[in-house]
């Protein structure tokens, strides 16, 4: 990047800089506290006095929302040891050409554990999916650590929902005696 | 008085001094035991990490409503995936670059049908008063505040690259960079000379605006 040769030039040119009161003023403080660390130039901590600065503003006027803090708390309780994890392996939003035109084209995703393969297709109207090798299954739409809405999976592993999952959602399935559970993510 | 390579091994030497990898050191242990049940680990975790995921997420400009979800999918892919982490020293990089993989695919959807908005997930409390403030007198605060606000404000103007990068450095704890290089996907050896060069500019616009 040409950008970065800039920088070099003006940062051997940083002696200009420092001539700023405070800034060189508290570079000689550090150097008297800290006499060991090897030529600590006056840049080097104005940019770290500025970047702590910036810090104090952002915890002040882009804090991490407090609800979302508890949110992730209690995410806890997703910690689920008993079920298996089926790994996203397509998602049509990163790897599928988009069709010229088809603008509101549906979300495919598939998900993976082991021999069980779990095909999902979100719309704006719901969401369909198949589980495959093809058997009944029991289902919960998950949108967060409390229980989901139930589907039921038909014979031939079928299975649909009236409404499409909004913000984070993860399918439970429980077939015989196996749990899966897909990967969290947002529709 | 340098030569060109000298300064970026300077540079480098900084992501290893920074307090979050110190501080992190024990991100490990505490993620084995969460994933062994102990609610206590998990809290701390998300104490010690949200803000940084925080962070990531506010550096890609989402709107409020997906940043809040992309959050929440992060936490609760990593809730999932607790045990199975194969290197629960580095959850950091892990949760920030699943944090930025979410929110690439925000971008990518941008024309994605917009569902209903969950009118709670949109409760804005970011204007909640510093409790600082209270210990300062009442025109001391108001300049400070403004101060504030006036670095802010550049900050937001800056180019979308510095803004980016800094806004994931400014994470409290601060970040390591190895966790800002996965937040970004920017190679950990430029991240040292790529700050600086932000800083100075976020400090020439400061200064031209007549704030020194």
């Amino acid at each position: 990047m040409n950008g970065t040769d800039d920088a070099h030039g003006t940062n051997d040119a940083h002696g200009t800089d420092d001539a700023h009161g405070m800034n060189g003023m508290n570079g000689g403080a550090a150097f008297d506290e800290d006499p060991a660390a090897a030529e600590p130039d006056g840049e080097d901590l104005d940019a770290e006095l500025l970047e702590e600065e910036l810090r104090r503003a952002a915890a002040v006027l882009d804090p991490l929302p407090p609800a979302l803090l508890q949110t992730a708390v209690d995410a806890y309780a997703l910690h689920d040891l008993d079920a298996r994890v089926a790994e996203l392996t397509f998602d049509s939003l990163v790897d599928a050409i988009p069709v010229r035109g088809a603008m509101d084209a549906p979300r495919m995703l598939t998900f993976s554990a082991g021999e069980v393969t779990v095909d999902v297709e979100v719309t704006g109207q719901g969401l369909m999916g198949q589980l495959l090798p093809p058997r009944p299954a029991r289902i919960e739409v998950l949108g967060g650590p409390q229980p989901g809405a139930p589907l039921t999976a038909d014979d031939m592993g079928r299975f649909t929902a009236d409404t499409p999952p909004s913000g984070p959602f993860a399918l439970r399935l429980r077939t015989g005696g196996d749990v899966v559970v897909t990967e969290w993510l947002r529709a | 008085m340098r030569t060109g390579a000298a300064p970026s091994a300077a540079y480098d030497d900084v992501p290893y001094t920074r307090g979050g990898t110190v501080e992190r050191t024990d991100v490990g242990a505490l993620v084995r035991s969460a994933a062994d049940g102990d609610a206590a680990a998990w809290k701390a975790i998300v104490e010690g990490l949200g803000p940084l995921v925080w962070s990531v997420v506010r550096a890609h400009r989402l709107s409020d409503a997906d940043a809040h979800e992309v959050y929440q999918t992060v936490w609760f892919r990593f809730a999932q995936h607790l045990g199975r982490i194969r290197e629960p020293d580095k959850a950091g990089a892990w949760l920030s670059s699943t944090a930025r993989n979410e929110c690439l695919k925000v971008h990518r959807n941008a024309r994605r049908l917009m569902l209903t908005d969950d009118p709670h997930l949109l409760d804005r409390v970011s204007e909640d008063g510093a409790p600082e403030q209270s210990l300062l007198e009442a025109e001391e605060a108001a300049a400070q505040s403004e101060r504030v606000r006036r670095l802010w404000q550049e900050f937001e103007e800056l180019g979308e690259r510095c803004r980016q990068l800094l806004r994931v450095l400014i994470a409290s704890p601060p970040p390591s960079y190895q966790e800002v290089s996965a937040a970004l996907g920017i190679a950990v050896g430029s991240i040292g000379p790529l700050r600086q060069r932000c800083l100075r500019r976020l400090r020439a616009r400061l200064e031209a605006r007549g704030a020194a």
